[in-house]
C-alpha cells in the first residue's frame, strides 16, 4: 500500500455556484438589525468591540464566581431547590412514561388483549374497556416539490455538520497520536541509549509501571543501597527525566584539606564538571558519584567517631584528624557547584597532592569495603538467632591515618638518624645506616584466592612496619630500629623497638616498645654516645707505636660521657662528651685530686681544651680522633 | 539448632533459566558445590542394651537414666559430606600403584596431573531428624546438627562410634545466598557401578560417568534457614516469614513446598 495514502475525512464542500443575491442579503439584514437607517459607524464599532470583549463563558463564570462567594446556608438552600427540581423532572418523566405506556397498551389491546392487559394501570383499566382503541395506517398526502427539497437540504446540512464534527475528531486525535507516539519514540529511544551504556534498567518496585534505572551499589548500607535507584520519567514533550525522589538535586563531593600550622596548605581537587552536564549520562553518573560520596561521609564519620581516643573528632559535617602535632587532615562533605569562601582559601597549594592522594585512598578503601560486603554476603549465613550481625565500620580513616602518622614518624626518624651521622662526620667517626620504609609491604605473596585488586588493598590493612638498620662508630657495634604503627587492633599509635648491638655494654638494653618520638632520640644518641666513648678508648687500647707516651682513656661514668685518664705521673685528666642531634662537644679538664673512689674534686677542675663538632661544618676541622690525641698528650 | 525447609522441583529445561533468575534475585553468581555422600547407619552394639544388671539401688540414678535413654533411644540414619571439586572426578591418587589398570588412562587424558587424595579429604557429619510433625505451619522443619570431622578416612571413627556404612551418592549443584537464606538447586548423582562395598570410595569414577538419580535430568530446589535455638518461636516465625517471602518471589516460577514428612525420615528401623 502506498505511504502516501489518505482517505478524504471531511465531506466535500460544493461551493454555491452563485452567492446569494443581493436582495436576499438586504432582506436579511432588515430582518436582523432592523433599518439601515439606524446603522452608523460609531454604532457598528462599538458592537465589534463589544463582540470582542465578550467572553462567551463569562456569564457562566460569573454566576460560578457569585456562587462560591455564597455563604454555606444559601448554598445549602440552593442544593435543596434543585434537588426538588430534579425529583420534579423525574416523577413527570416517570408520569409520562406511564401515559405512553398506558395509551400503546390501550392500542394494543386490540390485537393481543392478553399480553396487553399486563402493561396496563389498574386506573385505565377500569376506565376503558380493552380494546376501544384501534390503529390504521393512513396515506399521507403527497408532499409538495418544495417541501421534499427542503427536507432534503436540512437532512443533507445535518449530516454535512455531523460529517464535519466527526472529521475534526479524528483529525484531532491523529496528532494528539501522532504527538504521542512522537514522544514516547523520543522517551524510549533515551532509555534505550541508557541501557546501551551498560546502565541497569529495570521496574520500579513500588510503582510496577515506571521504569527505573539502577546506578547506586549493591553492597553500600542499604540506606544507600536504596537510593541507587531513580525513576526514569517522561515529560510531556518526551524528553528523559531522572527523577530521584526527595534527594535533593545537587551533586555533593567529599574534600579533603591539609592545615598545617594553622594554615591551609593543601585541598583535594574537585571533579571535573563535564561539558554535557544535562545529558542522562551524566546525570546518571552525578547521582550515582553523589550517593557514593554520600554514603563515604557517612562511613567516614561512623568510624570517626569510634577513633576518638585516637584524636579524631568530629563536627557535624567534618571530621577532622592529627597526622602530626603540627599537621592535620579535614574532611567534609561540600555541594559540587559551592564557590569558596574566603577563609577556605587554601593559603599555599603544597599539600595538594597529598590532600588529593588521601582523596582517592578513602574512595579506593571504600571500595574495599563494598567487596568486603559481598563477599560476606555470598558466604553461608550463620543459623538465625536474635542476635543481629552488625556490620563493623569500614577501614577507611585508619589505614590512612596510619599511613600518615607512620611516614611522618619514619622521616623523623630518618632525619635524626642524618643529623647525627653528619654531626659525627664533621668530627672525622665514619657510621652509616641504611633505611627501608614500609619493609612490612610485601606484593609478593599475593594468593590464588582472592582477587589481585583486593589483595593489593589488604597490604595496606596491615601494621605498618618500616626498619632502620646500621653501622656506629666502632666496627663491631650496630644498630636495628623497627618503627611500627598500627591503628586498627590495639596498642595503638606508633612504637620504636630499638635493638643494639654495643659489645662493651652488652648488660645495658633500650627499653621496650617506645612511644615517644623525644624518648626515642634520646636512646639512639645515648648509644651513639656509648659508642664514640669505646672508640675513644679502643684507640688508646690499641695505639701504635707513634702513640705511647700519651695518656690512656677510660670509661669513667658512660652514662654521663665521662672519661678519665691518669698519666704515669698521677697527673689526673677528665673528659666529658655530649652528643645531641646538633652538635658534639668534647671538654678536657686537669683534676688535681683523686679520692678513693676515682672521683674527682669537682671543685677543683679547670678546663684545658674544648671543642664542639656542629652540624653543617665545614670539613677541615680536626678530627675528634686528632683533637683526643691532642689532649692526651701528658 | 533447627532447620526450616521449602522444596521445589525443577524440571531440566528449566534449571538454566531458574539460574539466571536465582542469579538476579539473590544479586550474586551461584557458587558452584559438589558433595560426595556417604550414609552410615546405626546400630546398637550388641550386649550393651541391657544396664539393669547390678542390684545396686543407688545407680538408677540420674545418670543411669541418662544412658538408658542414650542408649535406647532411636536410631538413625545420619550422612557424611565432604566437598570436593570437578577435577577430583576421575583423578588419580596420589599413591597409587602405576601397575593398577583402574581408569588409569581416562584420569590422566581427563584431568592432567590433579590428583585426589582421599587422605585428606575434608569430612562434614551431618545429622538431620523426621521432619516435625503435627506443626501447622507450611514449612518443613527439623532438628540438625552438623559437625566437622577428621580428614581422610571416615569409616574407622564412624564405625567406632556405632555406625556401619550404607552406601554413597554424589551431589551437584549451584547454591545462593539471600539474606538468610540458602537456596541450593541441585540433583543427586549416582556412581556408575553398584560395587559391593563396605566403605566409602578412594578414588572417583570421570564425572561424566555419574548418572542422575532422576532420569530426567531435573533438579531439586531447596531453600533452606537455620535458627540457632529452635525453642524460640519468635525466630521460628521469622524464618518461616522469610521463606514465605521467598515463595511469593518465586511464585511466578517455580512452586516452593513443604516435603512430605515420611520421605525424609531418617530413623532407622
Amino acid at each position: 500500500m502506498s505511504e502516501n495514502f489518505s482517505l478524504p475525512l471531511r465531506p466535500l464542500v460544493e461551493k454555491p455556484e452563485r452567492p446569494d443575491s443581493l436582495p436576499v442579503e438586504i432582506a436579511q439584514i432588515n430582518a436582523q438589525y432592523g433599518s439601515f437607517r439606524d446603522v452608523t459607524e460609531e454604532s457598528l464599532r462599538a458592537k465589534i468591540e463589544a463582540d470582542k470583549n465578550k467572553d462567551p463563558w463569562s456569564e457562566e463564570d460569573d454566576g460560578e464566581k457569585e456562587l462560591s462567594d455564597e455563604d454555606t446556608a444559601e448554598r445549602l438552600d440552593q442544593l435543596y431547590k434543585k434537588r426538588a427540581a430534579i425529583t420534579q423532572f423525574a416523577l413527570q418523566a416517570h408520569m409520562e412514561t406511564s401515559f405512553a405506556l398506558d395509551f400503546i397498551s390501550l392500542l394494543l389491546s386490540k390485537n393481543t388483549p392478553v399480553q396487553a392487559e399486563m402493561s396496563m394501570s389498574p386506573y385505565l383499566k377500569q376506565v376503558a374497556p380493552l380494546g376501544s382503541l384501534n390503529a390504521e395506517v393512513i396515506h399521507p398526502p403527497p408532499k409538495t416539490e418544495a417541501a421534499v427539497n427542503d427536507t432534503k437540504s436540512v437532512a443533507r446540512g445535518w449530516r454535512l455538520q455531523n460529517f464535519n464534527s466527526a472529521a475534526n475528531k479524528l483529525l484531532d486525535s491523529a496528532t494528539r497520536l501522532e504527538s504521542a507516539v512522537e514522544s514516547e519514540t523520543k522517551y524510549w529511544n533515551e532509555v534505550l541509549a541508557v541501557k546501551a551504556k551498560g546502565w541497569k534498567v529495570c521496574r520500579l518496585p513500588r510503582e510496577r509501571q515506571a521504569l527505573g534505572v539502577q546506578y547506586g551499589f549493591l553492597e553500600a548500607t542499604p540506606m544507600f543501597r536504596d537510593r541507587g535507584l531513580a525513576a526514569l520519567r517522561r515529560t510531556n514533550d518526551g524528553s528523559l527525566l531522572l527523577d530521584k525522589g526527595l534527594i535533593p538535586l545537587k551533586a555533593r563531593t567529599v574534600r579533603v584539606r591539609v592545615k598545617s600550622h594553622g594554615q591551609l596548605t593543601g585541598c583535594s581537587k574537585r571533579r571535573p564538571t563535564t561539558e554535557d552536564a544535562d545529558s542522562t549520562e551524566s546525570r546518571i553518573l552525578q547521582a550515582r558519584d553523589t550517593v557514593y560520596e554520600e554514603e563515604l561521609f557517612h562511613e567516614l564519620v561512623r568510624e570517626a567517631r569510634i577513633l576518638g581516643s585516637q584524636g579524631v573528632t568530629t563536627r557535624q559535617n567534618l571530621v577532622r584528624f592529627p597526622v602530626s602535632e603540627e599537621q592535620e587532615v579535614l574532611l567534609d562533605l561540600v555541594d559540587d557547584g559551592h564557590e569558596l569562601l574566603a577563609d577556605d582559601e587554601p593559603t599555599s597549594h603544597e599539600h595538594d597532592p597529598v590532600a588529593d592522594a588521601l582523596a582517592h585512598s578513602v574512595r579506593i578503601l571504600l571500595a574495599y569495603a563494598h567487596r568486603q560486603n559481598l563477599r560476606r554476603r555470598t558466604q553461608p549465613p550463620p543459623p538465625l538467632s536474635p542476635k543481629r550481625r552488625q556490620t563493623p565500620e569500614y577501614q577507611l580513616l585508619r589505614p590512612v591515618m596510619a599511613y600518615l602518622q607512620h611516614s611522618s614518624h619514619v622521616r623523623w626518624l630518618e632525619s635524626l638518624l642524618n643529623d647525627v651521622n653528619q654531626v659525627l662526620k664533621s668530627a672525622g667517626l665514619t657510621s652509616d645506616f641504611t633505611c627501608t620504609p614500609f619493609s612490612s609491604l610485601n606484593f609478593k605473596r599475593f594468593n590464588s584466592s582472592v582477587p589481585k585488586v583486593e589483595a593489593l588493598v589488604q597490604e595496606f590493612l596491615l601494621p605498618y612496619e618500616s626498619t632502620f638498620s646500621g653501622k656506629l662508630v666502632c666496627p663491631q657495634s650496630s644498630f636495628r630500629t623497627k618503627v611500627r604503627t598500627n591503628v586498627v587492633t590495639p596498642p595503638f599509635g606508633t612504637h620504636y623497638d630499638i635493638s643494639v648491638n654495643v659489645p662493651q655494654y652488652p648488660e645495658i638494653r633500650p627499653p621496650n616498645r617506645i612511644g615517644l618520638q623525644d624518648e626515642a632520640a634520646w636512646v639512639l644518641t645515648h648509644f651513639v654516645l656509648l659508642d664514640i666513648l669505646t672508640a675513644i678508648c679502643q684507640v688508646k687500647a690499641t695505639g701504635d707505636k707513634k702513640k705511647e707516651g700519651l695518656l690512656t682513656w677510660q670509661a669513667a661514668y658512660p652514662h654521663d660521657g665521662e672519661l678519665m685518664a691518669v698519666s704515669s705521673t698521677g697527673q689526673c685528666r677528665k673528659m666529658k662528651v655530649s652528643l645531641s642531634r646538633h652538635e658534639l662537644t668534647v671538654d678536657v679538664y686537669a683534676i688535681r685530686e683523686i679520692d678513693a673512689f676515682r672521683r674527682p674534686a669537682a671543685t677543683k677542675t679547670s678546663t684545658i681544651r674544648s671543642h664542639t663538632w656542629k652540624l653543617g661544618d665545614a670539613a677541615g676541622q680536626p678530627s675528634l680522633e686528632d683533637f683526643v690525641a691532642e689532649v692526651s698528650k701528658p | 539448632m533447627h532447620e526450616l525447609l521449602l522444596f521445589a522441583s525443577v524440571p531440566a529445561h528449566q534449571h538454566h533459566e531458574l539460574l539466571q533468575q536465582l542469579a538476579g534475585l539473590t544479586a550474586m553468581q551461584p557458587r558452584h558445590r559438589l558433595e560426595r555422600r556417604v550414609i552410615y547407619k546405626a546400630y546398637r552394639k550388641p550386649g550393651l542394651i541391657n544396664t539393669r544388671v547390678g542390684a545396686s539401688q543407688d545407680l538408677q540414678g540420674h545418670d543411669m537414666q541418662r544412658l538408658n535413654k542414650m542408649l535406647n533411644g532411636g536410631m538413625f540414619y545420619t550422612q557424611v559430606v565432604g566437598p570436593v571439586s570437578e577435577a577430583d572426578f576421575g583423578a588419580q591418587s596420589p599413591s597409587e600403584d602405576p601397575d593398577a589398570p583402574m581408569s588409569g588412562t581416562d584420569a590422566e587424558e581427563g584431568s592432567g596431573n590433579h590428583l585426589y587424595n582421599y587422605e585428606n579429604q575434608p569430612w562434614k557429619l551431618e545429622f538431620r531428624d523426621i521432619p516435625e510433625a503435627g506443626t501447622r505451619s507450611a514449612v518443613t522443619s527439623r532438628l540438625m546438627a552438623s559437625a566437622s570431622l577428621p580428614k581422610g578416612d571416615i569409616s574407622t571413627p564412624m564405625n567406632a562410634w556405632g555406625y556401619s556404612y550404607v552406601t554413597e551418592y554424589a551431589v551437584e549443584g549451584d547454591a545462593f545466598i539471600l539474606n538468610d537464606i540458602v537456596i541450593f538447586l541441585h540433583r543427586v548423582l549416582h556412581y556408575p557401578t553398584e560395587q559391593e562395598s563396605h566403605a566409602p570410595r578412594r578414588q572417583l569414577p570421570p564425572f561424566q560417568q555419574m548418572s542422575p538419580l532422576e532420569r530426567t535430568g531435573s533438579y531439586v530446589l531447596q531453600a533452606s534457614i537455620t535458627v540457632q535455638d529452635g525453642g524460640n518461636q519468635e525466630m521460628m516465625r521469622t524464618a518461616s516469614q522469610h521463606l514465605f517471602g521467598l515463595r511469593e518471589q518465586l511464585k511466578s516460577a517455580v512452586r516452593l513446598e513443604q516435603a512430605d514428612r515420611l520421605s525424609l525420615d531418617t530413623r532407622a528401623k
